[in-house]
Formats: C-alpha cells, sequence, structure tokens
C-alpha cells in the first residue's frame, strides 16, 4: 500500500484521469462519426479561461473549471455551425486549423501572456493541502499532507471520470444516443428518418467541447504552468490515439487507450533512449493486428458470452 | 457510406503513427542507455537529472550531459564526494518533466536535482521540487522568475535580463548608437523574454527604436522584415531568437545590404550561427558567460578534457554550465557534509560564495539568482573574440 501511494505513481494516475477524460470528449464526437481534430484548442480554450480566472481574477477552482469547459463550448458552438457542414476529412482538416488558431490567437494576446505562457497557477493538491492543514491535519498514519492531497485529487477526478462514464451510458440508451448511433451509420439515413442531423451532430461537437475545456481547466490545475506549446497539434494527435487504440465504438475504449498510452512511455522509462522508439513500434504493431482498436462490441460480446453471461444481453 | 467513413479514420490514424514512428525514429541521440550509471561505494550521493535528450532540442540536452559526465568522472577520481547520477528523459515536454521529478524524488530518493533544460519544463517541475523539499538547479533556464518558485529553486544559468543588457550597452557605447531596429520571434517564450530586456535596456539608454520586427520560430523567409529595417537605416540591429532563426536573419541581412553591427540574445552564442551564417556572421554581438577563448587555466584545462573525451567537441555553454553546476553541487555536498540530507544540501548550496567555475566567478545572491558576470563577445573573421 505504501508503496502505491508513492507520489510518483499518484501523478502518473492522475495525468492517466486527466487523459482519460480527454479520451471520453473525442468518443463524443467520434459517436456521431465527426472526425474533429479540434480537441486541443478546446482544451487549451477551457485552460486559458480556467487559468486566468483563478489567476487573475481569484475565482475559485471549483467555479473555474466549469466555466472554462462551458467557454470552449461556446465557442465550438459558434465555430460547428459552419464547421458542421463538412464532413470528413473536410471536417478533420477544418477542425485542426481551428486548433491552431486559437493557438496562434493565444501567443499573441496580452492576457495569455504570449509564448511565456501562464505560471503560478495554484494547483488542486496544494489547494486542498491547505485545507487539510487549516484542519490542523498534517500527517495521516505515516503519509504525507502530499500524499493525502494527491490521493484527493485522484479520487475527485475519479469521481468526475465516473460520472462521465455514467452519463455516456446513460446517453447511448437515450434518444439522444440513437440518434448519434444512427447518424453514425448512415447520415442520409437518418435524415431521411427524420433527425435533425445537424443539430444532434453540433449537439455531439459541444459535448466533446465542454468535457474538453474542462479537462484542460483540470490539467492547468495539475501541471503550475500553461503555454501554447502545450496544445499544440501533437496533442491532438494524442488525444486521437487514445481513440484509436482503444476503439471508439464504447465509452470504455478511448479510457483505456489513454490508461495504456499515458503508462506506456512512463513503463518504458528504463528504456531510456530507445522508449519511443518502442512506443511507436507497439502502435504499428496494434494498428497492424487490430485497427479496429482493442476493445469493440464484438469483443465485450466475446467476453460477455465466455463468462457464461451471454444468454442476458 | 460506414466503410467509408471507418476506413477514413484509418487511413488516418495510419499516416499519423507513421509519422510518429518518424519522428521518434529521428531521436534517440545515439547514446547508449544510462537510466542508472552504477553507484561506486555506498555512500554516494544520488543527484537525479532531467534533461531533454530525445526530440527536437536534443542537441542542448546532449551538451548537458556531456558536460555533467566529464565534471562526474572528475569529481569521483578526486574522491572527496562521491556522486551518482540518474538520468530521466523529458523530450522537452512539461508533464513528462512532471513524471520524471517525481520518479527521481519518490522512487529513486534522490539528494537534489539538476534540470530541466527549458524554463517551461522548469515553471512546471520546480514548484514540485520545492513542496518536497529537495533542492534544484537549472542549468540553462534563463527566464525571468525561475528562482522566485520556491526556497529550494536554483539556477547557475546566467538570466537574460543580466546578460542582454550588458551587450546592448556595450554596443551602444562601442559604436554610438543613437536608432537601432529590433527582431524577435513571437511564438518563442525564451525568445520573448530576451526581447522585452532589449526594449527595457534600450529605453533606459534613450536609444530610438525605430521598428520591432516578429518572426515564427522555423521560419525561412524574413526578407520582408529586413526590407524594412534596410530602408529606416538604423545604427544596429538587434535580434532575439534562437541560432536557426538568428543565422538565417544574418545571411539575408547582409545579402540585401545592412551592414551595421547585429547584438542578439543567447541564441547569438553558438558555433553554429557562424556554420549556417557564415561569413554573414561576421559583426555579430553576443554577452556569454561562457568564452572558450578565455586565457584561464580552468577554462583550457576543461576545453582540452572535454576534446579527448568527445572526439575533439569543442564544450558549448551548455555543456560549460552543466559541468560547473556537478561541481557547485560537490563543493555543496562537501560542505553539508552528508550525501542524503536534503535541507542541509540547499542550505549550502544557498550559502556558496565565490566558487571559481569555467564560467568565472559564481555566487548566489539572497534570491537564489546567480552572481556571475558576462563577456561581450563579436564574431570577427568566423571567431569568437573578446569586444573591447
Amino acid at each position: 500500500m505504501a508503496i502505491l501511494l508513492n507520489q510518483y505513481y499518484l501523478q502518473i494516475a492522475v495525468f492517466v484521469m486527466v487523459n482519460a477524460i480527454l479520451g471520453v470528449s473525442i468518443y463524443l464526437t467520434l459517436s456521431t462519426g465527426q472526425l474533429s481534430l479540434g480537441n486541443a484548442g478546446f482544451m487549451s480554450i477551457g485552460a486559458y479561461t480556467c487559468a486566468i480566472l483563478t489567476v487573475k481574477a481569484g475565482l475559485p477552482v471549483y467555479l473555474a473549471i466549469p466555466l472554462g469547459g462551458l467557454a470552449a463550448s461556446f465557442i465550438s458552438i459558434i465555430i460547428g455551425f459552419p464547421a458542421l457542414r463538412l464532413t470528413g476529412i473536410y471536417l478533420a482538416i477544418a477542425t485542426l486549423g481551428f486548433g491552431e488558431v486559437v493557438r496562434v490567437i493565444v501567443l499573441n494576446l496580452k492576457i495569455t501572456n504570449g509564448a511565456l505562457g501562464i505560471s503560478g497557477i495554484p494547483t488542486l493538491g496544494t489547494k486542498i493541502g491547505k485545507i487539510l492543514s487549516s484542519f490542523g491535519l498534517s500527517k495521516f498514519g505515516g503519509f504525507s499532507a502530499q500524499q493525502v492531497s494527491t490521493l484527493l485529487v485522484l479520487v475527485i477526478l475519479l469521481l468526475v471520470l465516473a460520472f462521465l462514464i455514467f452519463f455516456c451510458i446513460r446517453l447511448n440508451r437515450s434518444r439522444v444516443g440513437r440518434a448519434f448511433a444512427a447518424i453514425k451509420a448512415d447520415e442520409s439515413a437518418a435524415e431521411a428518418m427524420g433527425i435533425n442531423t445537424t443539430y444532434y451532430k453540433l449537439l455531439a461537437f459541444a459535448l466533446g467541447a465542454l468535457i474538453a475545456g474542462i479537462a484542460g481547466g483540470l490539467s492547468a490545475h495539475l501541471t503550475f504552468f500553461i503555454g501554447p506549446k502545450d496544445f499544440a497539434y501533437h496533442r491532438t494527435v494524442e488525444i486521437l490515439l487514445y481513440a484509436v487504440l482503444g476503439g471508439s465504438d464504447l465509452v470504455i475504449g478511448p479510457i483505456v487507450g489513454a490508461l495504456i498510452l499515458t503508462l506506456l512511455p512512463e513503463v518504458l522509462r528504463s528504456a531510456s533512449n530507445y522508449r519511443l522508439m518502442i512506443y511507436g513500434a507497439l502502435l504499428v504493431t496494434m494498428m497492424a493486428f487490430r485497427p479496429q482498436g482493442l476493445i469493440s462490441e464484438e469483443t465485450v460480446r466475446y467476453w460477455k458470452g465466455k463468462l457464461g453471461r451471454g444468454s442476458k444481453q | 457510406m460506414i466503410t467509408m467513413k471507418k476506413g477514413l479514420i484509418k487511413w488516418f490514424s495510419g499516416m499519423t503513427i507513421g509519422a510518429l514512428l518518424l519522428t521518434t525514429a529521428g531521436c534517440g541521440g545515439g547514446a547508449a542507455p544510462t537510466a542508472n550509471s552504477g553507484s561506486q561505494g555506498g555512500e554516494a550521493a544520488k543527484i537525479g537529472v532531467i534533461s531533454y535528450l530525445t526530440g527536437g532540442g536534443a542537441a542542448y540536452g546532449q551538451a548537458i550531459k556531456e558536460g555533467l559526465d566529464l565534471a562526474k568522472e572528475e569529481i569521483n577520481a578526486q574522491g572527496k564526494v562521491k556522486v551518482d547520477l540518474i538520468y530521466e528523459d523529458s523530450r522537452g515536454d512539461k508533464t513528462e518533466a512532471i513524471n520524471a521529478i517525481n520518479k527521481l524524488i519518490n522512487k529513486d530518493n534522490v539528494v537534489g536535482i539538476i534540470g530541466p533544460t527549458l524554463s517551461g519544463e522548469m515553471f512546471a517541475a520546480g514548484p514540485i521540487a520545492d513542496q518536497a523539499g529537495v533542492p534544484i538547479m537549472g542549468t540553462s533556464t534563463t527566464a525571468e522568475g525561475i528562482p522566485a518558485l520556491g526556497n529550494f529553486v536554483f539556477r547557475n544559468a546566467l538570466p537574460e535580463f543580466l546578460a542582454v543588457p550588458q551587450a546592448v550597452e556595450k554596443a551602444i557605447s562601442t559604436y554610438n548608437l543613437k536608432k537601432v531596429a529590433v527582431m524577435y520571434s513571437n511564438n518563442n517564450d525564451w525568445a520573448v523574454s530576451g526581447y522585452k530586456t532589449i526594449e527595457s535596456t534600450l529605453k533606459k539608454n534613450g536609444i530610438e527604436i525605430v521598428a520591432t520586427e516578429t518572426f515564427a520560430d522555423k521560419d525561412t523567409d524574413y526578407s520582408a522584415q529586413l526590407t524594412k529595417i534596410a530602408s529606416l537605416k538604423p545604427d544596429a540591429v538587434m535580434v532575439s531568437s534562437l541560432y536557426q532563426e538568428a543565422s538565417l536573419v544574418l545571411k539575408k541581412a547582409r545579402e540585401i545590404g545592412i551592414t551595421v553591427p547585429f547584438v542578439g540574445t543567447n541564441g547569438f552564442n553558438s558555433p553554429e550561427l557562424i556554420k549556417i551564417a557564415g561569413p554573414a556572421a561576421d559583426g555579430a554581438i553576443v554577452a556569454s558567460p561562457w568564452f572558450p577563448g578565455k586565457q584561464d587555466e580552468k577554462v583550457q584545462k576543461f576545453i582540452a578534457d572535454y576534446k579527448a573525451k568527445y572526439n575533439n567537441k569543442v564544450p558549448d555553454q551548455f555543456a560549460a554550465q552543466a559541468y560547473d553546476a556537478l561541481y557547485i553541487y560537490a563543493s555543496a555536498l562537501e560542505q553539508a557534509g552528508s550525501t542524503t540530507d536534503r535541507q542541509k544540501l540547499r542550505d549550502s548550496i544557498a550559502a556558496i560564495k565565490g566558487f571559481q567555475g569555467v564560467t568565472g566567478k559564481f555566487a548566489f545572491d539572497e534570491k537564489r539568482e546567480p552572481v556571475m558576470s558576462a563577456t561581450v563577445l563579436i564574431i570577427k573573421d568566423g571567431q569568437f573574440t573578446e569586444l573591447k
């Protein structure tokens, strides 16, 4: 137990959670079959809004993070109307362009401090640590206050993630979720069936942006510092990889993808300079043997059958 | 329609992964893995190093590593204190730097840390070391506000706001400058910070800025900015950027007939600048704590040892500052008399005064900023020489 509560492992677990939340955000846009590459852009809007609100306006973190998400979501609706008229690769390129635009705007604004970024953002861990010490608690049965506050941050993130998973599963069984699935299967047919495709596509897009914005706000308050470089093109690719590796049929797919892709570089630390090559090679192998991603609906059905609970489904 | 969409996603991911593999295959640096360089004796002090060892800036990380390895060998051979270095790669990425620092502090139980390479990484990693009470020293983090991160955060890199004014003021007095043009890379945190220092120094000295032109890292065409500057006929041009952009700026400027001196930030301080710009680099001025041509026994010995160890390579500023950093740690460890007490180590680092390194005389002020002097250099006939 003491080994598992090592600050190092806790910190990695925290990053896994944030990336898993990003995985959910890409899952939501993919669930209508839209390949949007704007998630890093939305993440950066969320992160910057949130950091500016807490550092410059002195707003409490628990208010600033949802506000960051809402700001991202609001922008996504504005750009969603024209962008979602596009499909496939055209949408991908438009949203990719959007991400770059956001990065360049952030780079040139005064309030975002340009290329220097915003530093000295209070982290969730130190905030919780302060609250704990105000109660006069500094030691917890051999664990330092730092460990306990990181653990609490982890619990909070876990709750957010659990809520998102629950939300997605419920969404899939609702009218909205069925509409998403119909659009993903065949947009023209869905439209012929009377589904307002623009509305549902925009909804999925805005939901994805909201969650990406929240993840951005969380990450700003976990790393002390944000700069425009953190939300460049490579971040978008990373987020997309969670869905590609884990599979985008089920919400659990991108989460598993995020878990693996966040842990892998750390597990491979002992390989030193070769670790990124191994990382790349694993991805190629993965794509060659399982292009649909690790977890698809068939996988779940297969394992349910194998475990003897197939009849229930 | 379904197959088309799936095909598209598959196709895109295939391309992405291909690109990823290509970029990762490009790094590596060719060095053998040195995750744990083996400890010698029981009481070797474990010092963690976070460096930019793979990726776009790996050249900096590699130079730092070489400087540290050389210093380690010498210190261990002298035998007053024994040090053991544990390297972690950060890829120039702040989350990687956070993970690396947590590993070094909590898993490897290091007594102190050297690194990370970039200021942006330090802004994310510094507070963690400070909270955990582990001394951390940046060897190349020159942005303003680094030691202000906490009581355990140090640096032995001469910050831009101390080095740049020396070069600018020296140029003003030598060339009797009246009006100058300024250029900087506006998407590089470090270059922007250098530009701000240039601007405030010029204002303080009452020099007129006739034009401020910006460009971005990796730009290759500077003709628009330079043509405008040429038409204004400034007495000098000040440039804040990394060496890649600086060399191209110099080349283009000489090509369109701007012959005035160029004053640069630390990006000018690289042998690569001369290599790329060739004769166009003549007349470029920079202030540097590290000057390989210095007539100093310590400097010349360091250069000779470095050349012997690394195939005749001349050490750059990154290697020199890293080399000094480990010696500062070694003398602080000696003072502290313990190889595991982080608090004692921190106190003895803070108390360092009159340390003589290859980058000159060195001390920390009460804000943990380095107190060191820079030499103003000018490139003449493809060589850095002191500007007198």
